[in-house]
């Protein structure tokens, strides 16, 4: 299993800021299949597709008086897009590696950063988060999680905001990331 | 008697010059022959009254039905919304849990 801590990719995360500057930005935005014959597989899936105009039909139904729903509000202001397909099987492997493999190449072209790789060969479940980046800010955050049982892919498109992140703490089901993103330093979690 | 005959047809049928107001008179005739019948102007004016009255209900009806469209479609809309997160948050939380345990 290959990991890198969490100080080392906030590092790499800056530094690829730097870089990123000159080189071609990627638009934060994946070209996610629609894996239609799966959903016939899957004993559950969740397909989640809204663009600019759906998400912000969907903050216009947010509750201001719920303390949750107005963290959602901040998280998704400024965001184009939240693609999500996940799916849920009775068998192993019924996806093609294949299929989850050309959503991958699409992150090795500029602009994408990886800052998260997990490789368990035990229970044969990989998952990388990447992030765009355009001079210096995000501008997208994909997560591809495959199990042999489940496959997660998320691509969210905007200025995904790691401190907006943060306010979602134990929110949602959103863990206490505690990450400084200022200081740049990352805490245990007791 | 034939001849009496004759004359009481000729009385009869001889030319009459009509007198001055005799066109006025036709063509007054035929003008009120043409004018519609009042009963059926009051009876139009009824089914236009109707035709807008349904137009505006037919309105209104689309109107309604289109604002409980979009409510639906936007609170389907937050549900995905608030499911993407979630997911998304799960995920996150593996990643983080992994990079945590490895800093341990």
């Amino acid at each position: 299993m290959k990991i890198l801590s969490l100080k080392s990719l906030l590092a790499l995360l800056s530094l690829a800021c730097v870089l990123c500057q000159s080189a071609g930005a990627a638009d934060g935005r994946l070209d996610i299949p629609d894996f239609r014959a799966l959903e016939d597989k899957a004993s559950e899936y969740v397909t989640v597709t809204l663009d600019a105009p759906l998400l912000k039909l969907a903050t216009g139904f947010l509750d201001a008086q719920k303390a949750e729903d107005r963290a959602v509000k901040e998280m998704v202001e400024g965001l184009t897009g939240v693609y999500v397909k996940s799916f849920t099987f009775d068998s192993d492997f019924v996806y093609a590696k294949a299929d989850v493999d050309r959503v991958r190449k699409q992150l090795t072209t500029p602009g994408w950063q990886r800052l998260v790789e997990v490789r368990s060969r035990k229970e044969q479940t990989d998952l990388d988060v990447y992030i765009s980046m355009n001079q210096g800010k995000a501008n997208g955050l994909a997560i591809i999680a495959s199990e042999p049982r489940e496959l997660t892919i998320v691509n969210i498109v905007g200025p995904v905001d790691l401190e907006k992140l943060h306010r979602l703490e134990g929110r949602l089901g959103v863990p206490k990331l505690q990450i400084d993103v200022q200081a740049g330093a990352a805490k245990g979690v007791d | 008697m034939s001849r009496d005959l004759e004359d009481q047809l000729r009385q009869a049928l001889r030319p009459v010059d009509p007198d001055e107001e005799f066109a006025q008179r036709v063509m007054r005739r035929i003008e009120s022959e043409r004018a519609p019948p009042r009963r059926s102007q009051t009876r139009r004016l009824q089914w236009w009254h109707v035709a807008v009255a349904a137009s505006a209900v037919l309105t209104l009806i689309v109107v309604h039905d289109w604002q409980t469209r979009r409510e639906q479609q936007g609170l389907e809309a937050r549900r995905q919304l608030i499911e993407a997160l979630r997911l998304t948050g799960e995920k996150l939380d593996i990643a983080y849990q992994v990079v945590n345990e490895d800093d341990a």
